[in-house]
């Protein structure tokens, strides 16, 4: 049997083997701590995003579905629920740019830009015979869609998302 | 010397009883057990048979048919009550209507004997504010076959009717004219019974039994109250069906009957290529359950301010307004399409000289202002006034009469290259409701430096219009359709969203050509919101052009009115308006 010096293990080259080891783990403790915090701050930035995510189809859904009284819970401010009677759907514009959450790096604010198509409803006045017989049947409407870029500011009040503002802007 | 076919009222003026329940009952108690009457032979065909129809949401009947015109009949399993019936058939289809003894309430039955599918048609008064208006309910269903499972398909509602026109003579000796633009109302010219100068709309369904059997309904809402349904083979053009309701003399009108008719033509539908959905219209709003027999129905007479001389006075002296700037306002949007106007007028002075009324003089200063006076008056009235040149020489302009008593508005067509003028002469403080708009019919010519005028030619009266159908397109989500029912009638079809014909309704007319493809015409909305409208038509162009006069609690106005149009075909019924002797 032959033995090498190299490979020979014994308590002194195992002390130092652990001395050598340890050196760099004492050192490398803070970097893993600001690692963790990275972490810690992606992993928040994401619960962010998905959690407004969440409240934007929240609010698509009731604005879509004609509850667009049962959207006002979902604002920070009840005043700033109103809307935009007219708009009667939105849908996701695949042809335009891809959906943007930005959230401040308090973590407390963001914003979203959401490109859509929307149809916006226009009540006709009833200020002639034909109007008042197209109310009568239940029209008396034009429906257009237009392309825009929703634009809605969020804030974290209590923990919760809530919707701040919402704006139509062109595209 | 014989007499004239003309009611002494017609049917929109008619002030019809408000009929008690009571009145109502004791009139129906009678013919609930004789069952309607027939001027044709009653079928046997269900005479001997036990019947249960299944409706899908509605009852179960139970029937035995004892004799031509005696059943019993058990709603839903409850006992059986004996009841006077009246049979027909056409092809394969019984039709059958009975009323139920004791009640207000009936029915009228289609059985298809080749499929066993039925429609039944629940019937009862009293179900609505004026006892008078026959109520009614569909329930689809079919006749039970023992052993047999229940057929999966159903007679349905359909637009495939929509479009056509028939004359049908009843073996009563009634004869009618009926259109059905619309999916939902249809349009009926009285041509016996009230001798065929107005035609008039009315709330109907339209029931497809197959491709060339439907049923049609309709319900003189705002008139009569009468209830009418027939089923038709749109090929050999016959009708088998049912009448039911108080005339205008309250009697009570329950008779079953035969019909034989003749096609008139088919005019365009505007829905999607395979859309032959019927109800176009909701009868109930947007989220509500509708009610047992709901359907929307067009009462323009109970939302039309009723105002009185003093009133209609106070109103325009408060407010007279032509032609608003603005672009939003009363009447605004049936201008939407009119075009530019025309400024060719401005600097130019004549007089039109009509053959009875006073001569009116104009100084135009502008291309929106005027002056008028009546020949012989030395002070001139300043007014707004907009003209469009319809076609090269001729032009349409408006203003009103500030001053006039029953405060006039002229809605006048002056031709250049025939030197010839026609005047809707408009105006207020009528018999029914001072708001509601008159019209006098004024012929001329133009008297003016360069211009000799024809001594005898005039523009005339025209029945060219008659049967027609074309669409107008006044501005986005406002779009309805003319049909010209009749020499002195024109009726006014308004879309649905999904380009279905919907809501209907009908006013005297009267049409004037101007020239080939070129007509001028008007319209009253009587006992509907009272306004007077005149068009100048231009089949080449397809475009119209006019003006709007009405009088409300806001004042007087006058608007502009233009619409891009098309044309939706023609019914052959010139023939029906000639004077026979």
């Amino acid at each position: 049997m032959t033995t090498s010096t190299d490979t020979t293990s014994t308590r002194r080259s195992f002390l130092k083997g652990g001395a050598l080891l340890a050196a760099p783990l004492a050192a490398a403790l803070p970097a893993a701590v600001v690692a963790d915090d990275r972490l810690r701050a992606r992993l928040a930035k994401l619960e962010n995003e998905a959690a407004i995510r969440e409240l934007h189809q929240t609010w698509l859904r009731r604005i879509n579905t004609g509850a667009g009284a049962a959207a006002t819970p979902l604002f920070a401010d009840s005043e700033g629920a109103a809307f935009d009677q007219g708009v009667r759907s939105i849908a996701a514009d695949h042809a335009g740019q891809p959906d943007a959450i930005e959230v401040a790096a308090d973590g407390q604010s963001a914003a979203g830009r959401f490109h859509c198509a929307v149809e916006i409803e226009t009540t006709i006045a009833q200020d002639c015979t034909l109007a008042r017989m197209a109310h009568a049947q239940g029209g008396g409407f034009v429906r257009r869609t237009e392309r825009r870029v929703l634009k809605v500011e969020y804030v974290k009040a209590s923990g919760a998302w809530a919707i701040a503002k919402v704006e139509f802007a062109s595209v | 010397m014989p007499g004239t076919p003309y009611p002494k009222e017609q049917t929109h003026r008619i002030a019809y009883t408000k009929l008690t329940e009571q009145q109502i009952a004791d009139k129906l108690s009678k013919v609930a057990v004789s069952g309607p009457t027939s001027a044709s032979p009653l079928s046997d065909v269900l005479i001997g048979k036990s019947i249960r129809i299944v409706t899908d949401k509605g009852p179960a009947l139970a029937y035995t048919f004892s004799r031509t015109n005696r059943l019993s009949v058990a709603e839903n399993g409850g006992g059986a009550v004996d009841a006077g019936y009246g049979a027909l058939t056409l092809s394969s289809v019984a039709f059958f209507s009975h009323m139920i003894p004791g009640t207000q309430r009936g029915y009228a039955v289609v059985i298809d004997q080749g499929t066993n599918l039925a429609t039944v048609f629940e019937l009862w008064f009293s179900g609505y504010e004026d006892n008078r208006e026959v109520q009614r309910e569909i329930y689809y269903g079919y006749v039970e076959q023992p052993g047999q499972e229940a057929p999966k398909a159903r007679h349905v509602t359909t637009n495939r009717v929509e479009g056509k026109g028939f004359y049908w003579k009843q073996d009563t000796g009634a004869e009618t004219l009926e259109f059905y633009p619309s999916a939902a109302y249809s349009n009926f010219v009285e041509l016996s019974r009230l001798g065929g100068e107005l035609g008039f709309c009315a709330p109907s369904d339209y029931i497809k039994i197959n491709d060339d059997f439907y049923i049609y309904t309709r319900t003189e809402c705002e008139f009569s109250g009468t209830f009418t349904a027939y089923v038709m083979d749109l090929n050999r053009v016959e009708q088998v069906g049912v009448r039911l309701g108080f005339d205008s003399n309250d009697q009570l009108e329950y008779y079953v009957f035969r019909g034989k008719g003749e096609w008139l033509g088919q005019i365009a539908q505007f829905e999607k290529f395979g859309d032959e959905t019927g109800s176009p219209v909701p009868a109930a709003a947007a989220g509500q359950t509708p009610a047992k027999g709901a359907r929307r129905v067009y009462r323009p007479l109970r939302t039309m301010a009723k105002m009185s001389k003093a009133d209609v006075d106070a109103a325009v002296a408060k407010r007279a307004s032509a032609f608003p700037a603005a672009t939003t306002g009363p009447g605004a949007q049936m201008g939407g399409n009119r075009g530019p106007s025309t400024g060719w007028l401005a600097g130019k002075t004549f007089t039109l000289r009509y053959d009875h009324a006073p001569a009116m003089e104009y100084r135009f200063d502008d291309a929106e202002t005027l002056n008028w006076r009546k020949e012989g008056d030395s002070g001139w009235t300043k007014a707004r006034y907009q003209a469009w040149e319809s076609t090269p020489g001729v032009i349409l302009y408006g203003h009103l009469l500030d001053g006039a008593p029953n405060h006039d508005g002229h809605s006048i067509v002056v031709d250049f290259h025939q030197g010839l003028v026609t005047c809707f002469n408009g105006y207020l403080n009528t018999p029914y409701f001072a708001n509601e708009a008159g019209v006098k019919i004024l012929f001329g010519v133009i008297e003016m430096e360069g211009l000799i005028p024809p001594k005898y030619n005039r523009h005339q009266f025209t029945d060219e219009m008659v049967g027609r159908a074309v669409s107008q397109n006044y501005a986005p989500g406002l779009t309805s359709m003319h049909l010209y029912t009749t020499p002195h009638s024109l009726s006014w079809i308004i879309f649905t969203d999904a380009d279905a014909g919907g809501l209907e309704w009908s006013g005297p007319a009267a049409y004037v050509k101007i020239r080939d493809g070129l007509y001028f015409m008007y319209w009253l909305e009587e006992a509907c919101n009272g306004t007077l409208g005149t068009i100048l038509v231009n089949l080449h162009t397809m475009r119209d052009v006019g003006v709007g006069y009405s009088c409300g609690t806001n004042g007087l106005s006058m608007s502009a009115v233009g619409a891009h149009e098309r044309l939706a075909g023609r019914f052959d019924i010139t023939r029906f308006y000639q004077v026979k002797s």
